[in-house]
């Protein structure tokens, strides 16, 4: 496969011998290592199939043999380049291909994050079509360190950082720092706090990291009670206070609390009854100028309308501005219906817990 | 004793390849429609129903039809067409 595309690309001939002897002939050709192929005995003469290069040394063998040569035939690129020679056209399109592909190179087509977890992909590019790198700009324009440094100082989560250009496209690998710094921002107070109770309840765990704490594990507190004060005690040798000094207190408190829990439900409610009546409308955006196709014109009755909206891109980032859509209208109606029991625990449930999640959010953040 | 025997001696005591050797012709026949020769000297007659290939001992001869020589290089060639027939010679002057 390989070789016959070389071959084609150097070009061969098919000749056609015919003489005295023509097998001393392709003993000479193979002794002076020319190859030969497609060889073919057709009513007393050899058709066989040779390179150009080959077939200019073969005129002392032909002359020493008493052998006619003649060429039936030439394949190849150099022969199909000398035949289409006029066709002027062609040969700009050739070339115009190559320099096109030569311009549309110096361009990024493409930037692609990978390792964002907490920033999405249009956060990142919109940050840095601000600072001027874009999918669309010239390739020796993106200056790979700064981008790197303008990352870094953006974001403050983001550990490391790596940008390179592999071909027409920007690769931006980032690694997030897991465990959020949050100890920076406290740092801004450098008042003296304590720590006070938020609500009533049995301290069943407490880590503390700054300041004194003043409960221990099962102790019972009330709200408003000091936890963790800020005022830490500096004691001599002997144990004796000297002085104190004030800090921020930070501790972890876990207590068992109480706390009152109560919701609604109306046991009567609407359901949408969807009707089976669609229509779909069609369209195409260029810029802002929209071609729709079809109407979505209702009778005045309760109606949902989706649309969906698809951005034409070339890649995976680079946002071509032309989009096309679906717009859906469905008619309905709704229909009065009532809970049963079971019904009713099932949501009030599902309410508690999602209640629940959100106080542990709230704890944790 | 002869300086082919010693040879092929020598070739059998150190397990060494007859072809390289002796210059034994190295024939490898695919089915009925390709034969691959290796160690040749060169072509005596080529038609279509018969092909004559000088070796360096004798001469191997195949018959067929519609016989074509693939490729022809000094070390190798190959025959395609269908093949009846593979007869070797022996003897150095053969015409």
């Amino acid at each position: 496969m390989i070789e016959n595309g070389m071959r084609y690309l150097r070009g061969y001939v098919k000749i056609q011998i015919q003489g005295y002897s023509p097998e001393r002939f392709l003993n000479l050709c193979s002794y002076h290592h020319i190859l030969i192929w497609g060889l073919a005995y057709e009513d007393h003469c050899y058709e066989l199939c040779m390179s150009v290069r080959d077939f200019k040394r073969i005129r002392p063998f032909a002359k020493k043999t008493h052998t006619k040569v003649r060429v039936k035939e030439k394949y190849g690129f150099p022969f199909s380049l000398y035949n289409n020679r006029k066709r002027k056209l062609f040969f700009a399109g050739f070339i115009i291909c190559i320099f096109l592909l030569q311009i549309y190179s110096m361009f990024i087509w493409d930037i692609h994050f990978t390792g964002n977890e907490t920033r999405t992909d249009e956060a990142l590019s919109s940050f840095l079509r601000e600072k001027g790198v874009f999918a669309g700009m010239l390739k020796k324009e993106a200056d790979c360190r700064k981008i790197v440094k303008e990352i870094r100082t953006q974001y403050d989560d983001v550990v490391w950082v790596s940008a390179s250009l592999d071909g027409s496209r920007l690769k931006i690998q980032i690694k997030e720092n897991e465990d959020s710094f949050e100890k920076e921002e406290k740092k801004k107070d450098e008042n003296a706090v304590d720590l006070v109770a938020s609500s009533d309840g049995v301290i069943t765990k407490i880590v503390t990291r700054t300041g004194t704490p003043q409960v221990h594990v099962g102790d019972t507190v009330k709200k408003g009670d000091i936890l963790v004060s800020g005022r830490v005690e500096i004691v001599n040798d002997s144990k004796e206070v000297i002085g104190y000094k004030y800090c921020h207190a930070d501790a972890d408190i876990f207590a068992d609390t109480q706390m009152e829990y109560e919701d609604e439900l109306s046991a009567s409610y609407e359901e949408k009854v969807y009707d089976k009546k669609e229509k779909h409308r069609f369209y195409v955006k260029v810029k802002d100028t929209r071609v729709s196709f079809g109407s979505v014109k209702m009778k005045p009755n309760r109606c949902e309308f989706i649309s969906k909206e698809y951005g034409v891109k070339a890649g995976k980032n680079f946002y071509l501005p032309f989009s096309y859509g679906m717009e859906t209208v469905r008619s309905y109606h709704l229909r009065e219906k009532i809970y049963t029991k079971e019904e009713m625990r099932a949501v009030l449930s599902k309410d508690f817990e999602r209640f629940c999640k959100d106080l542990q959010k709230k704890v944790f953040k | 004793m002869e300086k082919e025997q010693i040879k092929k001696k020598l070739a059998s005591a150190a397990s060494m390849p007859k072809d390289v050797v002796m210059g034994a012709s190295v024939v490898t026949v695919l089915g009925m429609s390709e034969v691959c020769i290796e160690n040749y000297s060169g072509i005596t007659e080529y038609t279509d129903t018969l092909v004559r290939i000088r070796t360096k001992h004798g001469q191997i001869q195949l018959k067929g039809s519609c016989l074509e020589i693939e490729f022809y290089t000094n070390d190798e060639m190959k025959i395609t067409g269908s093949i009846n027939l593979i007869e070797f010679q022996e003897g150095r002057n053969l015409r």
